[in-house]
């Protein structure tokens, strides 16, 4: 059976179509996130289906997740990016207890119960300084790739105290570092850093392993060394851990599919 | 008259109103249409509110909605009217055993932009006066009191002071700056008794040492004797009997109420009307025989309707535990929407709720019960009734609420979640809730989604592959 998941996320949409029956990812895509978002998400469905050599009469069910959920019209049904993306971690590594996920503009804990059921989960309030939002901030202010953050952070001998607790304030802070002389190195390692204590106050005092980390900033290999600091843990990353949410509705619709063939 | 249950907009109220005049319903004199408080005193937060059918809600909102205007009748009659400030349902009780004395509770003013929006720049006006959002909304209160618009200004203001929250001190020490008549009592932070120390047993099943007691009630016998002069007669031993035995009424009116509709198999009320109804606990909401009879209608309403089988929510709904009073209403609402209803609370006032122990001599009832206060004990006090009470009630998640800038424990949310966490094993959600949530409403409905999405999974022990 082929379903399809559609993680219309604060950043960007995901979708990834998926073969039930063997587990197989088919195609999957990403595109930037916008006002129209029903669009932006038809037009990246269409595009992953054309990838595929497919057609949407052959996908036996859509399930939309992420904060655009609501506005996937053509998804059979809505589920949290809680329950995908910790269905999507499941899906890859089984023995999973706790998730690490760092989006755009939102990061979560979720820990899992043996067999990958939802044991609780938290989240970041509205501050997006444990978010990705704040590696784009310092991107944009040392006008750098994002994707090459990581491999300047790698060089850092001594990572720099980000003290500031807000995105906005934080920016300051960075600007004095660098016009003191602090390597660039440090500066983004410290932002680093950063992100990873604040996700971790969010994980609370009891953090159980294995620890999986996903989401766009998972591509970063240095955030996961950071948490690791960090969390005291090794954390692990899931292949392809942007579509990790987009995934766990794909395999959420399946089931919802084969449940209504009955 | 009655019909079955619903929620309603503001819009259907009137409708509603309509026929329930038509059908013969008298309403008391705070009574009438809900809209008039949003057409005479710009309560626009109204209009975004759904609320329960039921003539007994209507007469819920009409008292609670119309508490400024009793305040100013009954000073116009010449009642002696006091603000009592942070205890949240002791010195009230004290005021009430006083003919002609009436209580209220400015700090509450924070309920006032709450339910109306931006239009009263209560807030803004605030942070013209020196506090900013950096403090609780509780800061309302200090532009309430200079402009007169809201309550009527008190002839005695009692703030208790030691164990308190910062905030609120700040501003009620603001206020007494400003000229305010502001009395100080101290209430200790509440500690356990060390071993071989005497102690008392305490409403909420907590223990406080005989000399933290002793030092409350000799706080509240000067908070009698102030209360006394303001009155012209003193407040002895007899009227405050009969004022506890009085507040006893309406805290087992109240008790009844929550019992009935936390434990029912479904919820026959909404969530909303059960935290204004909860509230009501902290100073009668100005009116305290009134008070007794506006809960007691809403009581018999829920029971009604669990006889008819009834119910305004679904049978499935996932059965939430409400931790901390919500800076915007909406809220309520919206656990409703996705899915959730509320099966008990902790409003960081259930020593109002507590019946005050009626076989002592009234102050030092009194003052064990002003010790019993959850804000000024540890957070681990607090948690082990929320565990006990969402045993009770069955509680399948717990949501802690927290207000922007509210300091009186920061990390309180924190240690309740992962005491909780430990003892229940069930999923735990602590969300900020500003005073006015517009923005936050997506972020706030993905969470009570996915909090009512895991409980849901759990409590059918699904495997993940099986939602």
């Amino acid at each position: 059976m082929l379903c399809a998941g559609i993680d219309a996320g604060s950043r960007s949409i995901k979708a990834v179509l998926l073969d039930t029956d063997t587990g197989k990812i088919l195609a999957a895509g990403v595109s930037d996130q916008g006002v129209e978002q029903e669009r932006l998400a038809t037009e990246l469905f269409d595009k992953i289906l054309f990838e595929a050599g497919l057609e949407r009469a052959q996908i036996s069910g859509v399930i939309a997740t992420g904060y655009g959920r609501n506005a996937i019209r053509f998804a059979d049904t809505t589920i949290t990016e809680i329950t995908c993306h910790a269905r999507g971690v499941h899906q890859l590594a089984p023995e999973t207890r706790t998730i690490i996920e760092i989006g755009g503009q939102d990061s979560k804990v979720i820990s899992l119960e043996n067999g990958g059921r939802v044991r609780d989960f938290a989240m970041n309030d509205r501050c997006a300084a444990g978010t990705g939002r704040f590696l784009e901030m310092v991107a944009t202010r040392l006008n750098m790739n994002w994707s090459t953050l990581s491999e300047l952070a790698h060089q850092s001998q001594k990572p720099a105290l980000i003290s500031n607790m807000c995105v906005v304030f934080a920016e300051t802070e960075i600007i004095g570092l660098l016009a003191e002389g602090k390597p660039l190195a440090d500066v983004v390692a410290g932002v680093q850093k950063a992100i990873a204590t604040r996700v971790a106050a969010l994980a609370g005092r009891s953090v159980a392993s294995p620890v999986y980390f996903t989401g766009g900033v998972a591509l970063q290999p240095g955030m996961a060394r950071a948490l690791e600091e960090v969390l005291a843990c090794p954390v692990g990353v899931v292949s392809q851990p942007q579509f990790t949410g987009a995934l766990g509705a794909a395999v959420l619709a399946g089931e919802r599919a084969a449940r209504n063939n009955l | 008259m009655f019909a079955a249950p619903r929620k309603l907009s503001l819009a259907d109220w009137g409708e509603r109103h309509l026929q329930l005049q038509q059908a013969g319903r008298r309403e008391p004199f705070y009574g009438g249409p809900l809209r008039r408080h949003v057409e005479l005193e710009k309560d626009f937060r109204l209009e975004q509110l759904q609320f329960d059918n039921s003539p007994a809600a209507l007469r819920l909102w009409n008292f609670f909605l119309t508490e400024n205007s009793r305040l100013h009748q009954a000073r116009t009659a010449g009642d002696k009217i006091v603000g009592t400030m942070k205890d949240l349902g002791t010195v009230p009780v004290m005021a009430y055993a006083l003919p002609g004395v009436r209580a209220f509770y400015p700090d509450g003013a924070w309920w006032t932009p709450c339910l109306m929006e931006c239009s009263d720049k209560l807030l803004q006006q605030a942070a013209a006066m020196g506090v900013d959002a950096s403090f609780c909304p509780v800061r309302a209160m200090l532009p309430a009191f200079e402009n007169g618009e809201h309550f009527p200004k008190p002839e005695l203001i009692i703030c208790s002071t030691g164990a308190v929250c910062d905030d609120f001190s700040a501003i009620a020490q603001r206020l007494e700056h400003r000229g305010h008549p502001v009395f100080w009592w101290e209430i200790p932070r509440r500690r356990a008794p060390a071993v071989g120390e005497t102690s008392c047993e305490l409403p909420g099943k907590l223990l406080a040492p005989r000399s933290q007691v002793e030092a409350v009630r000799a706080e509240l016998q000067r908070v009698a004797d102030a209360l006394g002069q303001l009155a012209g007669k003193s407040l002895g031993d007899s009227a405050l009997t009969d004022g506890i035995r009085a507040a006893n009424h309406i805290r087992q009116i109240l008790a009844d109420l929550r019992q009935a509709v936390y434990s029912a198999p479904a919820a026959p009320l909404p969530a909303l009307e059960m935290l204004i109804a909860e509230m009501l606990a902290i100073h009668f909401c100005s009116d305290r025989p009134e008070a007794g009879l506006v809960l007691g209608e809403l009581l018999a309403e829920a029971q009604r309707r669990m006889q008819q089988n009834q119910f305004v929510l679904p049978p499935d709904a996932v059965r939430i535990f409400w931790v901390n009073p919500v800076a915007d209403l909406r809220a309520m609402n919206l656990l409703e929407d996705v899915g959730g209803r509320l099966c008990g609370t902790d409003f960081m006032f259930s020593h109002a709720l507590d019946l005050i122990p009626e076989s002592l001599p009234p102050l030092e009832a009194l003052a064990r019960t002003a010790l019993a206060d959850p804000m000024v004990g540890p957070a681990s006090d607090r948690a082990k009734r929320i565990i006990r009470e969402c045993q009770t009630y069955d509680a399948e998640a717990v949501v802690i609420s927290r207000i922007p800038g509210a300091s009186h424990c920061a990390r309180e949310g924190e240690s309740i979640r992962e005491m909780v966490r430990q003892e229940l094993g069930i999923p735990v959600v602590e969300m900020e809730i500003p005073p006015v949530c517009d923005a936050m409403l997506p972020t706030m409905t993905s969470r009570l989604e996915a909090l009512v999405e895991t409980a849901r999974n759990k409590a059918k022990g699904l495997k993940p592959n099986s939602l």
